[in-house]
């Protein structure tokens, strides 16, 4: 049964990474990777559609076990010329498609004899052996366009000897690693794939086309989520009602937990859509948090990563002052000798000190009925949107990065975060619709679109890095 | 049942902004709902995606009651101005008998007032956004929020939820004030024609300013320009702008103006051809120009309205997809392992084997862990099932078998080894999985658990597993 799309079946020995290569290339975190052999039982297709319509179709499969057996069949049934050694292939699958002991076999080479292209996978980082050739052979009498990918599983590097005697049986030979491979490094690979067969260049450069377009709204969606979750934590204000003239301790303390528990709940879902959005459904709820609970939005760890210094905020500050300032130099044109810009900048650093360590503003509110509302929120801390915007950038920027093929705990490296992703002039921009969030006051559109081209600046920035 | 939401209006505007707070779509459904629609216009999908999913909003419809209040308000402008522009028209026109109507007077009001209010219009239309916020508080729409804030139905319109801009308020509100405007000179018009016909008005002209009948007369021909070809009678001369003069000085009216009474009464056609022209036509412009505009500030706000700009890229991105149909067969992984890993070992074995090893590897092994054995064969590899055959028969007493560590252990391996163990001469065999040459031998325990967990299955005594 043939079709007019190009079909790959990763074939290879078991526990060489066929899966985790799939699951990479399908975008598909739901795939079981283990390092039993056998994991995969049954062949599976992924195709790749682009509205619906298949582009290609890759097709998982299990590892070779009794490629001997197979081979001494082939062999003892095949005294053909090589051009019907296909046919002898087909027979084998035919005569062995309910045969226990040949499940795998048959399982990997269906789709080949079916017009599949064979994407080999080895194991780079381990000695090459003799062994393979066996199934090389088999391989090579499925007379499909095929190629090799080293998969460097462990540290060492063996692709050299490897590369010469895949060369020997594949067209292409290329290196390619799911855990760690870029969006670009996908890409790639899918060219390659392109070049096996003429007629599968067309639809493979489609897929990449779609790719490369769907990866551009994945990047302006996250971006959007991150932008509408930064207005709503910075202007978010918590309300409560309280007995007395004054709060008491505990009505304070119920406060500020209730605050904090808010922002963490928005931080939680501003989480869940990025993974979402990058398709990383399989997160597990331990992992979500990235090991980002060890450093808690509100602990002084998460501000020293992600928070500004107290240079840089002092800098920030004063810059952002200078702008309220600057308003009035323009507004009497100049006459004030600029004195509003300084004014604004001192005003503006001082504020940033001693914004610091002051997280929490809480205010009582008189009500007409004589009832009082305990108000906590916007955060005043110059910081703190820094703080978020830092882990939500980084957060999706593992997203983004992250493998599907990845099934591991994400470390949070302990670096200088924002000064890294956000320059000086960027955090100038973003500082003004800070300190309109914080104030309370509405952003126009106009703001919250200079807001989100700066962010989506600094987030490409960080999936270069 | 929902009204259909086919042109771009004020009513989808606010629908969509209304659905978009509840419903987005998915990229998938957003995608092929736009590759069902033949026409390609951003604006166009939006209005049939709107059209074919607002039936989600399940509430009652923002815009149904805000443009019944703006109608309403609207309506009731637009009746006032009409009574307003035939009542001031009547008053004009009332001619006491004593002294006759100034055509002057009537003038700035017919066709003097109007212009002016299309220049501010005009000024408003070219300051563009700077003027703005400041129409936007000369709109009915910013004071009947304010209005309605004291009405019974207060609650019914939340005004902070509307999208409007300062500048869509403009325009509304611009577009509004042509048709009242319009209403207002019609109701003018109304009243000059109905007193024309119903009584015997005599027009005269008089100014405190020095102005000779001349000059007055190039004036009102160049007024007439727009008619003067097709209505010459609608150009008043200058023997009729001179017989028409008068002054309010003495107790009567002119003998000649008296004497030519029946002549004073052709500076009706001018008036209602000024009226015509000037007022209504030149207003019907101003309401298209305005109509333009509002349109195409509604179709800017459309499109910037929050979560627009993310449905018309999803329109526009192909939808990729990459799942499989097929369920995933889980493998049951074996958690509990009863092999043990013999530390002890031999250093001799009748038989060492090298499971896919060469000739030349097992003798560097052999170098290396200097394990000594009779029989060094070894097996599987390019090895035929002949070949491995021959050695199995051979063999007897305690065997040791070499594995790649890192290799799993395949079926084909498994095959060999139940071969092996039904050999009765063998005694024991022992599995000794090894790292690589450059790690000398030394496997990793991950790789030894695959092994381990594997040679589970096998339930034979002679089975063990060694470190070597």
């Amino acid at each position: 049964m043939s079709s007019s799309y190009p079909k790959f079946a990763v074939v290879g020995h078991p526990n060489k990474g066929k899966s985790s290569i799939v699951a990479s290339l399908a975008l598909d975190d739901s795939i079981q990777i283990g390092n039993t052999p056998g994991t995969t039982q049954v062949k599976r297709a992924f195709p790749l559609k682009v509205d619906g319509k298949i582009v290609y179709e890759l097709f998982d499969t299990p590892g070779f076990q009794r490629a001997r057996r197979v081979y001494a069949w082939l062999e003892e049934h095949g005294d053909v010329p090589a051009s019907k050694r296909v046919d002898v292939v087909k027979e084998f699958v035919h005569r062995h498609r309910d045969n226990e002991r040949f499940r795998d076999e048959v399982e990997l080479l269906e789709p080949i004899i079916n017009g599949a292209g064979v994407i080999y996978v080895v194991d780079a980082s381990k000695p090459y052996g003799a062994e393979y050739e066996i199934e090389m052979e088999i391989l090579r009498w499925c007379g499909q366009p095929s190629m090799a990918i080293l998969n460097l599983i462990g540290d060492d590097d063996y692709r050299e000897e490897w590369s010469r005697a895949l060369g020997q049986y594949f067209r292409l030979v290329r290196t390619y690693n799911p855990m760690t491979a870029s969006y670009k490094e996908h890409i790639e690979l899918l060219e390659s794939m392109a070049q096996l067969n003429e007629d599968w260049t067309k639809p493979i450069k489609q897929a990449i086309d779609a790719l490369n377009r769907h990866y551009e709204l994945k990047i302006e969606q996250t971006i959007s989520t991150i932008s509408d979750y930064m207005i709503k934590v910075l202007s978010f204000v918590h309300k409560q009602k309280i007995r007395g003239e004054e709060a008491t301790p505990t009505e304070k303390k119920r406060a500020k937990e209730a605050y904090k528990k808010k922002i963490l709940s928005y931080e939680h879902k501003e989480q869940e859509s990025v993974e979402k959005i990058w398709q990383h459904n399989g997160v597990e709820k331990s992992k979500e948090e990235l090991n980002l609970e060890r450093c808690g939005l509100f602990s002084e760890e998460s501000a020293s990563i992600f928070g500004l210094s107290q240079k840089e905020l002092i800098i920030t500050g004063a810059s952002a002052g200078a702008i309220t300032g600057g308003g009035l130099d323009l507004l009497v044109a100049g006459s004030s000798f600029f004195l509003g810009t300084l004014i604004g900048g001192v005003v503006g650093g001082v504020g940033a000190m001693y914004g610091f360590n002051n997280l929490y503003e809480l205010r009582v509110l008189g009500q007409s009925i004589g009832k009082r509302e305990l108000s906590v929120g916007p955060m005043q801390n110059l910081n703190f949107p820094y703080i978020v915007l830092g882990r939500a950038l980084y957060h999706a920027s593992l997203m983004a990065k992250r493998s599907h093929a990845t099934r591991g705990v994400i470390e949070l490296k302990n670096i200088s975060f924002t000064e890294e992703i956000i320059s000086s002039e960027s955090r100038k921009i973003l500082e003004k619709v800070h300190i309109k969030l914080r104030k309370g006051k509405e952003i126009t559109k106009e703001e919250q679109e200079e807001y989100t081209s700066t962010l989506h600046k600094s987030f490409l920035e960080l999936l270069k890095s | 049942m929902q009204q259909k939401t086919t042109q771009l209006s004020l009513k989808s505007y606010l629908d969509l902004n209304q659905l978009l707070t509840i419903y987005k779509g998915s990229h998938e459904e957003n995608r092929l709902f736009s590759l069902s629609q033949k026409n390609r216009n951003s604006i166009v999908i939006l209005l049939a995606w709107l059209e074919k999913n607002l039936y989600r909003v399940t509430s009652e419809l923002e815009s149904a009651k805000y443009l019944h209040y703006l109608t309403l308000f609207s309506s009731l402008f637009g009746f006032i101005a009409l009574i307003l522009g035939f009542s001031t028209g009547f008053a004009l026109l009332s001619y006491s008998g004593s002294e006759p109507v100034n055509v002057i007077y009537l003038l700035l009001v017919m066709v003097g007032l109007p212009l002016l209010s299309m220049l501010l219009s005009l000024l408003s239309i070219i300051f563009g956004n700077r003027g703005a916020n400041f129409f936007a508080h000369l709109s009915p729409l910013y004071y009947l929020e304010r209005v309605v804030n004291f009405l019974p139905f207060a609650k019914k319109i939340e005004f902070s939820s509307l999208p409007f801009s300062a500048t869509l308020s403009k325009w509304i509100f611009l577009q509004r004030v042509q048709i009242f405007s319009f209403l207002f000179s019609l109701g003018l018009f109304l009243a000059l024609i109905l007193m024309i016909i119903s009584k015997d008005i005599a027009f005269g002209w008089s100014t405190t300013l020095q102005v000779d009948a001349k000059s007055f007369q190039t004036l009102l021909a160049t007024l007439s320009l727009p008619w003067r070809e097709f209505i010459p009678s609608a150009v008043p001369s200058l023997e009729l702008v001179e017989l028409s003069h008068y002054f309010r000085l003495g107790k009567h009216l002119d003998s000649n103006m008296i004497h030519n009474a029946d002549k004073l009464g052709a500076w009706w056609k001018f008036l209602a051809m000024a009226t015509l022209t000037y007022a209504l036509g030149l207003r019907l412009i101003f309401w298209g120009v305005t109509s333009y505009l509002f349109k195409q500030q509604l179709k800017k706000e459309f499109l910037s309205l929050n979560g627009v700009s993310k449905l018309i890229k999803e329109f526009q991105t192909p939808f990729v997809s990459t799942q499989s149909h097929k369920d995933e067969k889980h493998l049951e992984i074996k958690e509990n392992i009863v092999h043990k890993v013999e530390e002890n070992v031999d250093e001799e074995y009748q038989a060492i084997l090298g499971w896919n090893f060469s000739d030349e590897q097992l003798l560097l092994i052999e170098d290396s862990l200097s394990i000594k054995a009779k029989i060094k064969e070894p097996v599987g590899g390019k090895n035929s099932f002949l070949d491995d055959k021959n050695i199995i028969d051979k063999l007897k007493g305690d065997i040791l078998i070499y594995v790649k560590a890192w290799e799993p252990p395949t079926m084909d391996f498994m095959d060999f080894l139940e071969d092996v163990l039904d050999n009765s001469s063998i005694k024991s065999v022992n599995i000794a999985p090894l790292g690589t040459a450059e790690s000398q031998y030394k496997y990793t325990q991950e790789d030894m658990e695959i092994w381990l967990r594997k040679l589970e299955s096998i339930d034979s005594d002679k089975l063990g597993v060694v470190n070597v």
